[in-house]
């Protein structure tokens, strides 16, 4: 009897035990993930003194984002705001905030920290690249109630969700009002908090930040390991000699790199959709140009015939990149035909030099002509100067004699702006970053407000250059989403066909990953940075990389 | 000697004056911190927008103004990438950046010094041609290949040492050899030329027709006077190490002043550029007047030219 009674308890116990320890031992967080990065930006845990990359790298980790993403798709996807509504008229999205999320000191998160971290990233003091357009367009930002916050805006803005999304810009960032009111910007940039994943435990300028993971199930997902540093390793070969060496788990590469890290034996894990590298024209609508072979879309269209974009996947981008969508699109782009649109690049964007020449040829070049080029990279895609001077190589086949001229980026931006005096008549290599959002870049490009302008100005807007312009109006204005979607392929289409700018590959984010020290996981497509990702990637034990 | 020392003192403040005014407006030559903060659609007004929060929305001569007149105050303005004072931020960094730079030139004299008193005795001699290979390999070799190469042999095939990156004593082995390898090539030379213009003069003569050792001799006399010239070169290379640490720095992830001025000139960092610039030149020029002061003690000629 006593025997029996003892098997039982001892059962019971036993029952009593497993299910107590299991599902801690499923969830137990511990080791540390190192990732190795280029650049760690401002390194600043403010998110009104960082700019895009360095927010997506390393702030992603502790803050939320208003609007988030959509982890299968890629693009704009639920974040601290669970949905969004547009009022009728057009002038107010209103933001219903996901229940239940805390910061880092256990103070809720409300619609009161949504309607400050906007505001504070219109003010003054703010380095957020979109402050003053936030400043013109936002009217003002009520708190409907503790979940509920309404954006009223000066004029339909259509695009603001995906303006307040991670996957476009980080402004959506939400940080603690009442923290930030106690302790002043000083103490809370010492001693940052937000509501994300990840707790802020250390900065260390010139060299890394540590996190610790929160201990709650996150919306985001709860992290697997006990705590994440991120490293800054400027040169991409000791990021590959970490990795390898198990000094860090996960390390960014550039193309160029990925070789020899499979080589090695490394994963190498590549995000698609992360950016288009093009090539534009500058002034070439201009009356002072109109006899410049470059003035000619044809002529234009000859040399995008030219180039052999498969050889550049193959050779320069080591066969980790595609074919790309007409300017600025990808495949996650919202409001857009994107198999349509492949279907008409697949076609469009093909190689065929002989054509190429048979174009030039009829509009007078049957020796080809003289092109001046200016080839250059922005930050973190230095692969694109390789891909410029592929592009010459191509070109000269046809006939056209190039002049290359290398530019680093920072020298070659002030040449976009003004008068754009020593850029009329060129080309250029130039690159668009992977975003859900077309009509913005677009803006940016082909407004004849903007610094781009490559369609034409204010003095010098013709038939289409007014086109665009009444067809992105329109745009920007359209609530249907059916009428929105045939605006969008309108827009890109009156600018493919004017062969001004010209994408000649979509490429992808890379990474070196030591298969031991972290488990597989899968990027978000468009965002490079894996800011987002930490998160959600596995210790090795837990989800083994396929053999290879 | 006060008078030496105080037209070296209003030399340095004029070279000074001179290296504000270069970086100052060649800095603002090669573009602008604003297109490299914001992204490629930005619109103009954000644009405007961030130029008027950055202070650099006044024309060149006005802000050369302001700097100037804040710089005497001993403010060298905010760094716009990293949102804190100037002189902090390279404050912050030195002591990484010093910290190498003993242990660098240790192995630089430990290593070339010997070296070159070898070589100039055994003039011709295989020691010599050794010493003279490395003397060639250590100055052509770029500080840059030779630190991947370290890292690739020690670190990831050996597994021996730590790839990167500030930490135990392990830490420093490689980055302290891809910068001391050149010193001990540049020791090797001086001592060696030096050495054997020394044991051509008159007194080492003497002292051999006295009958002193050889040893003595060589060690004792000829080295001691040898020296001089090394000594003068130590005080070039502490300034060479100082400002020509940004590719070892940049290699081995080793937050020091070297990679603050390259991010600095990356991002266009105009403060921080004039800061970081301005704080090592006199950190070189202290060094410079530190080391002719030293060899105006050892050589009263110095004093009288």
């Amino acid at each position: 009897m006593i025997r029996g009674v003892a098997r039982i308890a001892t059962l019971a116990l036993g029952l009593l035990v497993a299910a107590a320890v299991a599902p801690t031992t499923a969830q137990e967080q511990k080791g540390t993930l190192i990732f190795a990065v280029e650049s760690l930006g401002a390194q600043t845990l403010d998110p009104i003194l960082e700019g895009r990359p360095g927010n997506a790298v390393y702030q992603a980790v502790m803050y939320d984002s208003l609007v988030g993403f959509n982890f299968e798709k890629g693009g704009v996807g639920p974040g601290v705001a669970e949905r969004w509504e547009l009022s009728p008229d057009g002038l107010s999205w209103t933001f219903f905030i996901r229940p239940g999320q805390v910061f880092h000191n256990g103070d809720k998160l409300t619609a009161h920290d949504v309607k400050f971290s906007l505001e504070r990233q219109m003010s003054q003091g703010s380095l957020a690249a979109a402050a003053a357009t936030m400043r013109r367009t936002i009217k003002s930002i009520e708190v409907v109630n503790e979940l509920t916050v309404q954006v009223n805006t000066n004029s339909p803005q259509i695009g603001l969700p995906a303006g307040l999304s991670r996957a476009v810009a980080p402004e959506g960032a939400i940080m603690p009002k009442n923290y930030i009111e106690k302790v002043g910007d000083e103490e809370y940039r010492k001693n940052p908090i937000g509501s994300g994943p990840w707790k802020f435990k250390r900065n260390v300028k010139g060299d890394r930040i540590e996190f610790e993971a929160v201990t709650h199930n996150h919306w985001r997902g709860r992290p697997h390991f006990k705590e994440l540093h991120i490293l800054l390793v400027p040169e991409e070969s000791t990021r590959v000699a970490m990795v390898r060496t198990g000094e860090a788990a996960i390390a960014s590469i550039g193309p160029e790199t990925m070789l020899s890290a499979a080589r090695a034996g490394l994963e190498v894990l590549s995000v698609p959709g992360t950016m288009q590298a093009i090539f534009q024209f500058y002034g070439a609508y201009k009356p002072e140009n109109k006899d410049l072979p470059i003035a000619k879309p044809r002529v234009r269209q000859a040399l995008s015939l030219a180039i052999d974009r498969k050889q550049i996947i193959e050779h320069v981008m080591n066969g980790k990149a595609r074919m790309p969508h007409p300017f600025a699109t990808f495949a996650y782009t919202d409001f857009f035909s994107a198999a349509k649109w492949e279907k008409w690049a697949n076609e469009n964007y093909r190689y065929d030099p002989a054509l190429a020449k048979k174009i030039l040829a009829e509009e007078g070049y049957p020796n080809g002509f003289e092109l001046k080029f200016a080839n250059t990279a922005l930050p973190g895609t230095q692969f694109m100067v390789d891909i410029g001077t592929a592009l010459a190589d191509m070109w000269t086949k046809i006939g056209v004699k190039v002049t290359l001229k290398h530019y680093e980026w920072g020298s070659f931006a002030p040449l976009e702006r003004g008068d754009q005096a020593q850029l009329l008549g060129w080309a250029s290599m130039y690159r668009t970053a992977g975003r859900p959002d077309a009509p913005w870049r677009y803006d940016g490009a082909f407004s004849p407000e903007s610094t781009q302008r490559l369609l034409g100005h204010k003095e010098h807007c013709g038939d289409i250059c007014q086109e665009y312009v009444k067809t992105y109006r329109a745009l920007i204005a359209e609530l249907d989403r059916e009428k929105r979607t045939a605006l969008t392929d309108k827009m890109v289409e009156i600018v493919a066909n004017t062969w001004t700018v010209i994408p000649i590959i979509e490429g992808m984010g890379y990474y070196a990953i030591n298969t031991r020290k972290v488990g597989q996981f899968a990027p978000i497509a468009g965002r490079h940075e894996l800011g987002d990702v930490f998160e959600r990637v596995p210790r090795p034990e837990q989800k083994a990389w396929p053999k290879k | 000697m006060k008078r030496y020392i105080a037209r070296r003192l209003m030399q340095g403040a004029i070279l000074l004056v001179m290296v504000a005014m270069i970086v100052f407006f060649l800095g603002r030559l090669t573009g602008n911190p604003v297109d490299l903060m914001l992204p490629e659609d930005a619109t103009a007004e954000d644009r405007e927008a961030m130029i008027k929060t950055l202070g650099l929305d006044g024309s060149v001569l006005d802000q050369f103004v302001i700097f100037v007149t804040n710089a005497v105050q001993g403010d060298l303005g905010r760094s716009i990438r990293m949102k804190q004072p100037a002189v902090e931020a390279f404050f912050d960094r030195l002591p990484n950046t010093l910290i190498i730079i003993p242990w660098a030139l240790l192995l630089g004299m430990v290593a070339g010094i010997p070296l070159g008193v070898m070589a100039a005795l055994n003039r011709g001699g295989l020691l010599d041609r050794f010493a003279g290979t490395v003397a060639v390999l250590g100055v052509a070799m770029p500080s840059f290949w030779l630190g991947v190469l370290l890292i690739f042999v020690f670190s990831v095939e050996l597994g021996w040492l730590p790839s990167s990156r500030m930490g135990g004593p392990d830490h420093y082995v490689l980055p302290v050899i891809t910068l001391g390898t050149f010193l001990v090539a540049g020791f090797m030379r001086i001592t060696r030329s030096a050495m054997l213009e020394v044991m051509e003069s008159e007194f080492v003569k003497l002292a051999r027709i006295k009958g002193l050792a050889e040893t003595t001799v060589i060690w004792k006399h000829c080295l001691r006077n040898a020296l001089i010239p090394v000594l003068t070169l130590w005080g070039v290379f502490v300034g060479n190490l100082i400002t020509g640490a940004i590719v070892t720095e940049t290699v081995f992830a080793w937050p020091g002043i070297g990679r603050l001025t390259y991010e600095a000139v990356i991002y266009r960092d105009f403060p921080l550029l004039q800061a970081v610039i301005i704080l090592k030149s006199i950190l070189i020029l202290t060094i410079n007047l530190g080391v002719d002061i030293l060899y105006a003690y050892v050589d009263p000629r110095i004093r009288l030219a």
